[in-house]
């Protein structure tokens, strides 16, 4: 009976050489691969991807399941005998028209490919994009955009292609930073003794400051009221915000104690007399 | 930091079944019975930072260990690499070999014992102003380690409480010349310390100087001691840790 039922199946034409049973067929084959691909990606991700990078892992995890679905698909459409050579020339005809309307989805899809094998920057980082006006975390590359969660905690999504194109300045690829601030004192004051109290403030309040290279003071200019000094602090590279947003602080509140004058601008005027 | 106290408490083990309070430098400890099977915790250090928590027990008492451990956690864990700058460099004429005790830093490990675990409460250091990183080599390819300057000592009798502990170092000379070494760098996870009544030891390090087809190194590897001493528990995870190739200066 279940014979006689296949093949009043097989006698079931929909087009010219695609039966009822080989949609079946076809059906099941594809079934089966989707079955295949999601338990290699399943077994790849829990014994495999471990000893990868998360980017690696990640792409290669899709790349196996989508290929066995691809293979599935080519299995069912010759085990079926589906003629593709027709697809293929309106594809052809249609393919112009939609590269002219998916131009950028293309293009996000190539420079999302060549940022998985450039990897300028990876999963976890922290990264700047200047031109962008973007700085956080990178939280991942996909096919089309990469996210970056921003240090106020907002996620961002940038299309591929602008990232691949923009200038990209890692803050975590080295072990140390530097971070930076300029204070100004009176011209009276005595800039040596001025550097030695803001030394040993630095040394006694900031413990993630390293202090080999230890921190750098250069005379940054003779300005209009005042002697600028540009102050350097190394930290590790984690440690940007216990350094760099108390720095001016820190000095500000050396410079106060060791009665040193931060002045304010000021001009001197002279009267011409008659 | 302030003159030491010669009153200060015992590194090890105590049982708590009621008030007790801990002598240490610039830190204050308390722990305190605040009711049928609860203990607080209390910590307090010369910059006013307090530390409290709440420790529920089964039988209204509670053991815990004040032990020294590696000062990798203040202010925050970010290396496992110890910098030791000797203030008075040592000089290692060719094939020659020498033994020095030098003042590493330590940090402080508050433990509670639960049968054969000992889980960590707290950490701190009694040294914090000398609590700090330095950079071994380029900013772009070093290595961040935390910094000490050491001093050089006669023997393990001269750990001070709470503060330091002794590490013996042999020097070795392999060179054809003479060479001055004033620094050593290396993965202070592999050296166990040792604790009895408040003084403190390291397991000692090997620093041998070598030459590696054309390089000239520094090797630098740990070397156990034997000793009657009350080993410290571990207070940071286990991992790996790469030895580094160090150049000679």
């Amino acid at each position: 009976m279940v014979f006689e039922f296949f093949q009043g199946l097989d006698q079931v034409e929909i087009t010219s050489g695609l039966t009822l049973l080989s949609l079946l067929i076809g059906g099941i084959i594809m079934a089966v691969g989707l079955i295949i691909a999601r338990t290699v990606k399943l077994l790849f991700t829990k014994y495999y991807a471990p000893k990868l990078s998360q980017d690696s892992a990640k792409n290669l995890g899709k790349l196996l399941y989508f290929g066995i679905i691809v293979i599935s698909f080519l299995v069912f459409t010759s085990t079926t005998g589906v003629d593709l050579s027709g697809l293929l020339v309106a594809g052809g005809i249609f393919g112009v028209v939609i590269g002219f309307a998916t131009q950028s989805v293309v293009s996000n899809l190539i420079s999302g490919i060549f940022l998985m094998i450039e990897k300028p920057v990876k999963q976890g980082d922290s990264v700047d994009l200047p031109g962008l006006g973007i700085s956080g975390t990178l939280l991942d590359i996909s096919t089309f955009s990469a996210r970056v969660r921003q240090f106020d905690g907002t996620i961002t999504r940038i299309p591929n292609e602008s990232f691949f194109t923009s200038n990209i300045r890692s803050l975590s690829s080295t072990p140390v930073r530097r971070s930076e601030a300029i204070v100004g004192i009176a011209y009276k004051e005595d800039i040596d003794g001025a550097i030695s109290v803001m030394g040993k403030a630095i040394r006694k309040e900031m413990p993630y400051a390293l202090i080999l290279p230890k921190p750098d003071f250069r005379i940054n200019e003779l300005a209009d009221s005042s002697v600028n000094i540009e102050v350097l602090v190394w930290h590790p590279r984690e440690d940007w915000d216990q350094v760099s947003p108390k720095l001016l602080k820190v000095l500000k509140n050396a410079l106060d104690e060791g009665g040193i004058e931060i002045p304010f601008p000021q001009r001197v005027i002279w009267e011409a007399k008659d | 930091m302030s003159e030491l106290n010669p009153n200060y408490t015992n590194y090890g083990i105590y049982d708590i079944n009621n008030d007790l309070d801990f002598n240490l430098p610039n830190i204050d400890i308390k722990f305190r019975n605040i009711g049928e099977n609860v203990f607080s915790y209390f910590r307090r250090d010369a910059e006013d930072n307090t530390v409290e928590r709440m420790i529920p027990t089964k039988n209204n008492k509670i053991r815990i260990e004040i032990a020294p451990i590696r000062p990798l956690n203040h202010p925050s864990h970010r290396t496992s690499y110890l910098y030791l700058e000797l203030e008075t460099p040592v000089f290692l004429s060719e094939n020659s070999q020498a033994k020095i005790f030098a003042r590493c830093p330590i940090e402080i490990g508050i433990f509670l014992i639960d049968g054969e675990n000992k889980n960590s409460l707290d950490f701190f250091t009694c040294d914090p102003i000398n609590s700090r990183f330095g950079l071994y080599g380029t900013p772009e390819s070093g290595t961040l380690c935390k910094y000490t300057k050491s001093e050089i000592v006669e023997s393990y009798d001269d750990s001070k409480p709470y503060v330091d502990a002794i590490m013996e170092i042999h020097f070795g000379n392999e060179l054809s010349r003479g060479q001055s070494i004033s620094k050593v760098i290396f993965p202070v996870t592999e050296n166990s310390i040792y604790y009895n009544g408040s003084k403190a030891i390291y397991d000692s390090i090997n620093a041998v100087l070598k030459k590696k087809l054309t390089i000239e190194t520094l090797d630098i590897s740990a070397r156990n001691i034997s000793t009657d001493w009350a080993k410290s528990p571990d207070y940071e995870r286990k991992e790996l840790v790469k030895r580094l190739n160090m150049g000679v200066d």
